[in-house]
């Protein structure tokens, strides 16, 4: 156990927006005060799975009082957009490929009129066989991009010398990511055919580019402009763009401000999933329980269009490990093109697809070899001894913590007397029908960086003004997450500011352009680095001139003399080097960068020479200092310059993408989590009765956000895992589109007993102020709930301790139907 | 008569006509008095983010004490059906006392209540979206709180905490932060917002308007509200399909939904008769009697000691929001195939009380119809054109008989049932040599497994007399499986609900079987 974080770590300073959260004032799109002439924006979809469309008929919408136009795909310049491969239309032309696909927009005075119009609109279809499943779209070889795979060693001769094989499929369904504020945005139309985008989206950069694309203007007269979201989760990170398409074709043909606010129904129905995955695999194993070699085959349901799903695929392979060492190893994966809403991010990407096959791998082994899969786990655990430190893509692992995560975690957890209890409550509870109980302990080690090398970049510009504040801006966006706060904090400290004195600017794209999605996890590594770095340029110059300040008699300041050029100005060059390592020049300890032995602390600038303080004007001590105020105000009255930007690439990436071989990641946020549930025998009902969570975020720039990341990811990862069932009928629309039927957890499924901790880890060199991305994987600890219900299931009589086969969900009917298979198969044949 | 509605909000007295008394709250507040801290994300009353406190009209003559201020969905709750109540939004929440002349929504960043502060101290608060209707159902909590009788300890525990937010969702924080939170509020320094947002000549006024009825009559929504059952036949004859309002947490979705608008309307919330809530003893048995307007939070609160099985299953009915509006006869004439409380009334000798406006004076306008008549099929109900439910009276089960209501669900809290059981029976008081007890007085109803909720007479029959260590015998449950029709959906399939049905009641009786021994 390394020794506690050192005082040079988190602040605990609440959320920036917290206060206005809580009184109601904070503004989401749609709490904008409505403009004169400004329209409602709705969007018909179409209610087929795959359909041509023969007719489209307006007249009668237009008939309706207050609807003002009715618009289709042909009122694009350009109709086509996606953020990898460009297959997706913003409107339909001849063809609609999935339930939920935008067909044309309605534009109304009124969002009542807007829906009249919409119910008036007529369009005919005429019906076409659709794809509905990862198995029909084989059997059709409906794709998207190619097959890929990632080898090490020789898995096949493996297999064939192997004491053991196991094989098995395993079916993870989708789920949606239910972020509060439905996908929404405002146009306001401007001068000279320029458009001002207000969107919940993770991604401006982007919006402003599908916006200018799709209307035919250049990059330069559209400007996207997001002050929060209300979640994202990955939902917005490509699909807010078409929303924002919508509502600017409104604006800019009818020169009048276009809102378009989805509501819950229709942004479920339109909107993608994670993407469900059926992965088929097979791994070896010696007695001991050891892996030999693995073979996984990932197949995705990518949807309709690509979207963001080859990438997803991608993380999907890079996560096959998980925490395990592997000797040898194969992985394809293959995204299947579907009639489903065009799946898309959801945090975590393709990782948790991949870690819950190797982790159901581990508790199969164990329930095979009847050993506790705890044991398993360490066993195969990553470490430096013997060489068992490098991933199947061979990236070396620096600075693993994960043998002492299991370690530690293992003894916090109480798990071996637990194990103990449970396993006797388990032999009554097969006498008595009580719920069974399970426990698991499962891991997380998931890669940061994005594995498209090109967005592993960010910018940031930073304003000093005369009294001191700050004004940041970058390319994040603000979802909840903090990384307002975060930024405003990694600034502040390097300053010597309170954090109140930095104000984060909403991301727009004409203060910082070429962003990357704020997703990934990244959005503080990168625009907290590119930040850092912008401060320090700034610093420099600003301890420059505190040097010339200290050698300048005070009366001689420019602030003395009025700056009226009665004395010759104080210079401050800057550095000739670039500046573009974070940690570069830094204490380690503290994470400050000092030049020229001038400090900045406690809202003050201190250097021998300086004016003592408090002291009288004129009178020199020791160490001096002067307010960062005051210094500002004479870099003005210099003409020093106070504004900084700065840009930021993470080094060393050199993932080959075609090899499927190299570094891809900066490095890895790693965790372990031990859940306790109980099943009920009768109905499938699953509690969580206790979760203890391990997790190693570095030094955390402000701590209780980052558990706040752990214990909200956890929780959401649990309801993919346990009740958030999307059902849809059997022509692809989906049904459970509301939170009436779709079942997110609420405040009764949080664990009964919830522990979280963070593990010391002082040493992640790689990033910023040795802190460690939080945002992903705490989702991916909540398989331990899954695997945990496994162990709880295969504990019934009729199992009598052999692995079942659960999907994710583990609804209570998937639970229930693992208890009792024989019942469901005679009911299920009597009424098909 | 009036002819506008009359409500207060933060403090101040609202008069609204058909014009804008149609609307949702949520959309009345956001739209109309640009209050747009309160929040729409589902608009079915599901999410709790548009959560505001509501007090029911003061009906001096019926409670010395003025009605608490309760959270409510305001998605849900047409403006109409506010008449003679208070609200109190987010926005206009703060600490300390309000200026005299307080502008609507002029909540003050700088002045945190308690709650709020604690939420911000416990960041319990990511995105920021759910967390106004958080506020105000903690909020809720509070003022439930701050009305504990002296001597009592005034705390919110992690179960308070739970239970309050039962009806909210949040999507960013994983819940415990905002359980800390609520456990970190301090409640020796919260203010009611009864002191600090009601004022007393707007309470008088709401006093006296509500003893006049109300009608408006406009071209897109027409309401009426009367004070006696006698004024009614006239406005259902000349508007026979206005819809009869109790909590009407259902009308509100599907008006919402695009899929029935509300467009006329009877709110029965001025007849004092249809607040009835009492107990009594008929032919012997104990009975309890609640009145149409009588809402779920009031009977579970009034059957706690009563019948504490009905309490518990209350618990999981819904969120606080939806029980603090809806009303038990509400969802009883909704008839909905699964309606959580039917099967209870089903097994508990229940009578539907009716009033038939379209009869009086002419024939005896009241009639009462047993539970077991009253469902005919799906979504149809012994209800003639017109009809209204005034009351229903069950029986309270005595200390012999063995009651039990279970409930599954795709999520255990705030959902709907995908099967729910009521299932009673009396066992025998002592058991033969060996072979243990036997049950008579055998009731069960089901929720989810027929077009109705369904009684199993078949079953009853077969089980009458019968020893409880061979109730399960297989012929047994193949006759309880022939009672039922289950229909596979979105929230199960037909054989989950078969499996899961025939376990509900396995488990009742294995768990009579585990007392039998000694």
């Amino acid at each position: 156990m390394s020794p506690p974080r050192s005082a040079s770590s988190a602040s605990e300073l609440p959320h920036d927006s917290a206060h206005t959260h809580v009184a109601g004032t904070s503004e989401f799109i749609d709490d904008r005060a409505r403009l004169a002439g400004e329209l409602e924006v709705v969007v018909l979809f179409s209610p087929h799975a795959h359909a041509r469309i023969k007719s489209i008929r307006t007249e009668q919408a237009l008939a309706i009082p207050g609807v003002v136009a009715v618009y289709c795909a042909k009122d694009f310049a350009h109709n086509l957009w996606g953020s990898i491969i460009k297959d997706q239309p913003l409107l339909a032309e001849q063809e609609v490929q999935f339930v939920g696909e935008a067909v044309a927009i309605i534009a109304a005075e009124t969002r009542e009129a807007a829906y009249r119009g919409r119910e008036a609109v007529a369009v005919e279809y005429e019906v076409l066989p659709a794809i509905l499943s990862i198995d029909e779209a084989r059997a059709a070889r409906s794709f998207i991009g190619a097959r890929r795979t990632i080898e090490r060693g020789d898995a096949t001769a493996a297999f064939a010398s192997a004491p053991h094989t196991l094989a098995g499929q395993l079916v993870l369904r989708g789920a949606d990511h239910f972020y509060l504020e439905s996908q929404a945005s405002i146009v306001y139309p401007h001068e000279d055919g320029q458009l001002e985008v207000h969107s919940s989206s993770q991604h401006p950069t982007e919006t402003q580019h599908v916006v200018a694309h799709g209307l035919g203007l250049p990059d330069h007269d559209v400007v996207c402009v997001v002050k929060r979201m209300g979640g994202g989760f990955g939902g917005k990170e490509s699909q807010a763009a078409p929303f924002a398409a919508y509502a600017a074709l409104v604006a800019h043909r009818l020169r009048r401000p276009a809102r378009i606010v989805l509501n819950k129904d229709d942004d479920m129905i339109m909107t993608g999933k994670r993407n469900p995955f059926q992965n088929h695999y097979r791994v070896a194993f010696d007695d001991a329980g050891r892996l030999l070699a693995l073979e996984v085959d990932f197949f995705s349901d990518g949807g309709a269009y690509a979207d963001l799903s080859t990438s997803i695929m991608e993380r999907a392979m890079l996560h096959a490990d998980n925490a395990y060492f592997i000797p040898h190893v194969k992985v394809a994966g293959q995204v299947c093109r579907t009639n489903f809403h065009p799946h898309t991010a959801f945090r975590g990407f393709g990782g948790p697809k991949g870690v819950a096959t190797i982790e159901v791998i581990l508790e199969r082994i164990a329930a095979f070899l009847k050993q506790d899969a705890l044991d398993l786990r360490k066993l195969n655990c990553y470490t430096a001894e013997g060489g068992r430190d490098v991933t199947h893509y061979d990236q070396k692992l620096e600075n693993n913590c994960l043998p002492q995560l299991f370690a530690e975690l293992e003894r916090s957890s109480d798990y071996r007397r637990r194990r103990r209890e449970i396993v006797r409550s388990n032999d009554q509870a097969r006498v008595t029908g009580a719920p069974l109980r399970g426990l698991s302990l499962t891991a997380v080690k998931f890669g940061i960086s994005f594995t498209t090398r090109f967005l592993n970049q960010a910018n940031a510009l930073v304003l000093v003004h005369r009294d001191g504040t700050l004004q940041v801006g970058t390319g994040a966006t603000e979802m909840g997450q903090g990384v307002n706060a975060r930024i405003a904090e990694l600034v502040a400290r390097e300053l010597g500011l309170p954090r109140s004195t930095v104000r984060i600017l909403p991301t727009a794209t004409d203060r910082n352009a070429n962003t990357s999605p704020t997703a990934a996890s990244s959005g503080t590594d990168l625009n907290g680095a590119a930040a850092l770095l912008a401060a320090r340029k700034l610093k420099v110059r600003l301890s420059q001139l505190a040097v010339a300040l200290a050698a300048t008699p005070e009366e001689r300041w420019a602030s003395n003399t009025a700056g009226l050029g009665t004395q010759a100005e104080l210079g401050a060059a800057g550095r000739s080097d670039p500046l573009d390592d974070p940690n570069e020049g830094a204490d380690w300890a503290t994470g400050i960068a000092t030049y020229h032995g001038v400090r900045f602390a406690d809202g003050r600038v201190h250097l021998a020479g300086l004016p003592g303080s408090p002291a009288g004007p004129g009178k020199r001590t020791r160490r001096g200092s002067i307010s960062f105020a005051a210094l500002v105000n004479e870099a003005y009255l210099n003409r020093i310059s106070l504004s900084e930007y700065a840009h930021y690439s993470i080094p060393g990436l050199a993932f080959d993408k075609l090899a499927g071989k190299g570094p891809a990641f900066l490095y890895f946020t790693q965790g372990t989590a031990v859940s306790e549930v109980s099943v009920d025998q009768d109905s499938g009902t699953v509690k969580v009765l206790r979760t203890d969570i391990l997790m190693d975020l570095g030094r955390p720039v402000n701590e209780p956000l980052d558990l706040g990341q752990v214990s909200g990811a956890f929780i959401q990862g649990m309801g993919w895992v346990t009740t958030e069932k999307l059902f849809y009928d059997r022509k692809g629309a989906l049904l459970s589109h509301a939170p009436s039927t779709y079942k997110i957890p609420n405040v009764q499924d949080t664990p009964r007993d919830f522990r979280i901790r963070l593990l010391g880890n002082e040493e992640n060199r790689a990033n910023v102020r040795g802190t460690k991305a939080a945002g992903e994987p705490p989702l991916l600890l909540a398989l331990s709930v899954w695997t945990a219900i496994g162990d709880a299931v295969a504990q019934s009589p009729e199992r009598d301790g052999a692995w079942p086969q659960l999907e994710v969900p583990a609804t209570q009917e998937e639970c229930l139907r693992a208890l009792a298979p024989a019942r469901f198969w005679a009911w299920e044949r009597a009424t098909p | 008569m009036r002819s506008t509605i009359l409500f207060s909000l933060n403090g101040r007295a609202v008069e609204l006509g058909a014009d804008r008394a149609g609307m949702m709250l949520a959309e009345y507040l956001r739209e109309q008095q640009r209050l747009v801290g309160t929040k729409v994300v589902c608009d079915e009353g599901d999410c709790g983010a548009c959560t505001v406190l509501k007090a029911a009209p003061y009906h001096a003559s019926r409670s010395k004490r003025a009605p608490r201020f309760l959270p409510v969905n305001s998605c849900i709750i047409s403006v109409a059906q506010l008449d003679g109540s208070s609200i109190v939004t987010v926005d206009a929440l703060r600490s300390g006392a309000p200026p005299t002349d307080a502008p609507v929504g002029a909540g003050s960043t700088d002045a945190l209540t308690p709650v709020q502060r604690a939420m911000v101290d416990c960041h319990a608060s990511q995105c920021g979206f759910c967390t106004p209707g958080f506020v105000m159902a903690l909020t809720g909590l509070v003022e439930k709180k701050l009305r504990t009788a002296p001597g009592y300890p005034r705390v919110i525990s992690a179960k308070d905490a739970k239970n309050a937010t039962t009806g909210n969702l949040c999507r960013c924080t994983g819940y415990q932060p905002i359980i800390d939170a609520a456990v970190a509020i301090p409640l020796d320094q919260c203010q009611s917002v009864e002191q600090s947002l009601e004022s007393a000549p707007v309470r008088r006024r709401l006093a006296l308007a509500i003893q006049q009825p109300v009608l408006l009559d406009g071209p897109d929504f027409r309401f009426f509200a009367p004070t006696q059952l006698a004024q009614l036949g006239a406005f259902l004859e000349k508007h026979p399909s206005a819809r009869i309002l109790a909590g009407a947490t259902d009308l509100g979705v599907v008006h919402n939904k695009r899929k029935q608008r509300l467009i006329a309307a009877v709110s029965l919330h001025l007849i004092p008769e249809l607040h009835v809530l009492e107990e009594r003893v008929h032919k012997g048995t104990r009975r309890l009697r609640v009145g149409a307007r009588v809402t779920l939070s009031e009977v579970r609160d009034a059957v706690k000691q009563s019948v504490p099985e009905l309490a518990s299953f209350l618990d999981l009915f819904a969120s606080p929001q939806i029980k603090n509006q809806g009303t038990l006869v509400g969802n009883l004439a909704n008839a909905s195939p699964i309606g959580d409380t039917s099967p209870f009334l089903l097994i508990a000798g229940t009578t539907v009380e009716v009033y038939s406006p379209m009869r009086a004076p002419r024939q005896a306008a009241r009639r009462s119809i047993p539970i077991e008549q009253f469902f005919l099929g799906y979504r149809v109900t012994a209800l003639a054109a017109g009809e209204v439910i005034t009351a229903v009276e069950f029986d309270l089960p005595s200390a012999r008989d063995v009651v039990r209501l279970q409930k599954v669900s795709q999520r255990i809290d705030l959902d709907i049932s995908t099967v729910c059981a009521a299932i009673r029976a009396t066992p025998s008081r002592a058991g033969r040599a060996r072979l243990g007890r036997t049950v008579t007085g055998v009731r069960i109803a089901f929720g989810g497994v027929a077009a109705t909720p369904l009684r199993f007479p078949r079953t009853e029959h077969a089980l009458e007399g019968r020893l409880i260590a061979h109730a399960l015998d297989p012929e047994l449950l193949e006759i309880f499986q022939s009672e039922m029709t289950p229909m596979g959906d979105l929230r199960g399939s037909s054989a989950f609900r078969r499996v899961a049905a025939e376990n509900l009641l396995r488990k009742y009786f294995r768990e009579l079987a585990l007392e039998d021994r000694p």
